[in-house]
């Protein structure tokens, strides 16, 4: 009986806490349908009917499509690249033996929590010396550069748990190394690249930092810098800005409902017991 | 290592192979190096070469085009600025973050632990805010508390007025530090469940035989079987509070009111890019990146690194 009732408590404690985590998403998807007179009222209100003029202006009195673009344009080739790179890396740390590989890799681990400004500050006057200011070639180095550190450590966990002997087996087959890479630790390991990719993008995507230093101008601005500009300026029309932030969450949330296994999983992996 | 025995078979086989093998082996060099090459041209051109290039300018006076060398003269600044201890303290502060991200974590996996009617869904629920940007959090808070706006309203039900939460020092800490932990428990949730999940469950049986409350049980099996975990969590929050708050402040707080919620990164980021003083601005990001190695060091040697085997 009593575990019953501590049962029904831990239920609704957990109901509570997911409120708190859902209800932001539900509050930025009903006020963005609401007028901002009507959110001024109340903001807890549901719209009257099916109102989308937020976006309308969203999207006609600023370049926010645009800037959507642009973190597209920035974030898949940065994906792309830090994915595939740090997977050639890791593969070599776990499966070719290299000299001095343990030496590189403990300085990549080093780096990996380097605050981004420690780079970014030198990167930034080189950058503008060199005439890239505002150029995507430049932001999309540096995200490739700055994620390759934790995705060589995952990818390197990852890789780790399939066996030497199948490596062994393929070159003694006479498989090239780049065919073992390509034919045999690519497909078995395509989960762990998977979720590397996944959380690579979820962090690219959201970051406000970079972006905000490296393309600054409005024909290159990103989706972050856009929506912390944007509080400023809608600060008065909550629902253009409510419109605003889902539209930025939408591609990470779709990401993540997805995903959501793999996903957790993969945040795991970087983790210890 | 184990699995050696092919290879050792191979080479208890052939014993004239010398020639091939050293072919081999040659091969085996060129290409790890041309496979690490992208990865490391990267890593070295974007990272580690512009942190040399950061202490070289801590010690110069450089406005981002002519630099000239004045030995510590920046750092002698740093430590004279009023400003620079107030956005320490502002960090420390900022530390609060850690136990309330801890104590969030460790009562959301317990409670998701006891595998109440659809405990999955909680969890993916309880892992949305990881997922969203600092930014879209930070606009949203600095929104719902705006004198008058949600806070206040959903308040006003227990007869509170409206409250300025963003203009006064402590307040406008809170309300940073009630958006990160609110981003953070949701992975340090997943982190502890998963460590829950390896401990015996025969322990817990043994412990209700005994009569051991539930209380008891998590002060004295649960707690004790996950203390890596929670060691883990720790640590990479702390490091987390020095690095991660830039887009929070950028967006709820942006510094103020005055100092107050000004963080280390923040600063640097208005001396450097605001006002043009890239060689202060060098300091004090070298100040940062040392403070966070420190952090990071002493991570890995109190609590050796151990990496979850694949499969958990």
């Amino acid at each position: 009986m009593t575990s019953r009732i501590s049962r029904t408590l831990v239920f609704v404690i957990l109901c509570l806490i997911a409120v708190s985590t859902v209800y932001p998403l539900i509050f930025m998807a009903l006020n963005s349908m609401r007028s901002s007179s009507a959110f001024e009222l109340s903001p807890f209100g549901l719209p009257s009917h099916w109102n989308f003029s937020s976006y309308h202006s969203l999207f006609q009195e600023i370049p926010f499509a645009q800037s959507i673009l642009h973190s597209f344009i920035v974030v898949v080739p940065a994906v792309i690249l830090a994915t595939f790179t740090s997977s050639l890396a890791a593969f070599v740390f776990t499966k070719v033996p290299i000299k001095l590989g343990n030496v590189m890799f403990w300085v990549m681990l080093m780096i990996m929590f380097m605050p981004g400004i420690v780079v970014l500050l030198p990167l930034y006057v080189e950058v503008a010396h060199t005439g890239l200011s505002n150029n995507f070639v430049p932001a999309i180095l540096i995200y490739t550069a700055i994620s390759i550190p934790y995705g060589t450590y995952l990818l390197r966990s990852n890789f780790r748990s399939i066996p030497d002997s199948v490596v062994e087996a393929a070159r003694v087959d006479g498989a090239s190394w780049i065919k073992v890479y390509w034919r045999v630790i690519l497909p078995i390991g395509r989960p762990g690249v998977f979720t590397v990719a996944i959380l690579t993008f979820l962090n690219i995507w959201n970051d406000l930092f970079i972006s905000l230093v490296l393309l600054h101008a409005s024909n290159t601005e990103m989706v972050t810098p856009t929506l912390a500009q944007l509080s400023g300026k809608y600060s008065t029309d909550v629902p253009v800005l409510m419109a605003g932030l889902l539209i930025g969450a939408l591609p990470t949330l779709l990401l993540y409902f997805i995903t959501a296994r793999v996903f957790i999983r993969g945040m795991l992996s970087g983790a210890v017991r | 290592m184990d699995n050696d025995v092919t290879g050792q078979l191979n080479e208890v086989d052939t014993p004239v192979i010398t020639m091939r093998e050293q072919k081999v082996r040659k091969r085996r060099n060129v290409f790890s190096y041309i496979a690490l090459l992208p990865a490391a041209l990267l890593v070295f051109g974007l990272m580690v070469f512009p942190i040399g290039e950061t202490i070289y300018h801590s010690f110069t006076n450089w406005d981002g085009a002519t630099s000239t060398f004045i030995g510590f003269e920046n750092f002698r600044l740093i430590f004279s600025n009023p400003i620079i201890s107030q956005v320490l303290v502002n960090s420390l502060i900022f530390l609060i973050s850690v136990p309330l991200i801890l104590a969030a974590s460790l009562v959301t996996a317990v409670l998701v632990y006891e595998k109440v009617l659809g405990w999955r869904v909680f969890r993916f629920l309880f892992f949305i805010p990881m997922v969203l940007s600092p930014v879209i959090v930070g606009v949203l808070f600095s929104t719902i508390f705006l004198p008058g706006g949600a806070v206040d309203k959903l308040l006003s039900v227990f007869g509170l007025g409206q409250f300025s939460w963003l203009q006064y020092p402590w307040t406008a800490r809170a309300v940073v530090i009630l958006a990160l932990v609110w981003t953070s428990f949701g992975f340090g949730m997943v982190v502890i469940l998963s460590a829950m999940s390896t401990v015996d469950t025969a322990l817990y049986d043994a412990a209700a035989i005994d009569g051991a409350s539930w209380w008891r049980r998590l002060r004295s099996i649960t707690i004790p079987m996950i203390s890596g975990s929670l060691q883990f969590l720790s640590v990479i929050n702390v490091i987390y509070t020095f690095t991660s708050l830039f887009a929070f402040v950028f967006t709820i707080t942006a510094g103020g009111p005055g100092f107050s919620t000004t963080t280390v990164d923040y600063y640097t980021y208005i001396t450097t890019f605001e006002n043009g003083q890239f060689g202060y601005g060098a300091a004090l990001a070298l100040l940062l990146f040392l403070i966070v190695l420190t952090l990071t060091i002493a991570q890995v040697k109190l609590f050796p690194y151990r990496e979850v085997q694949q499969g958990s």
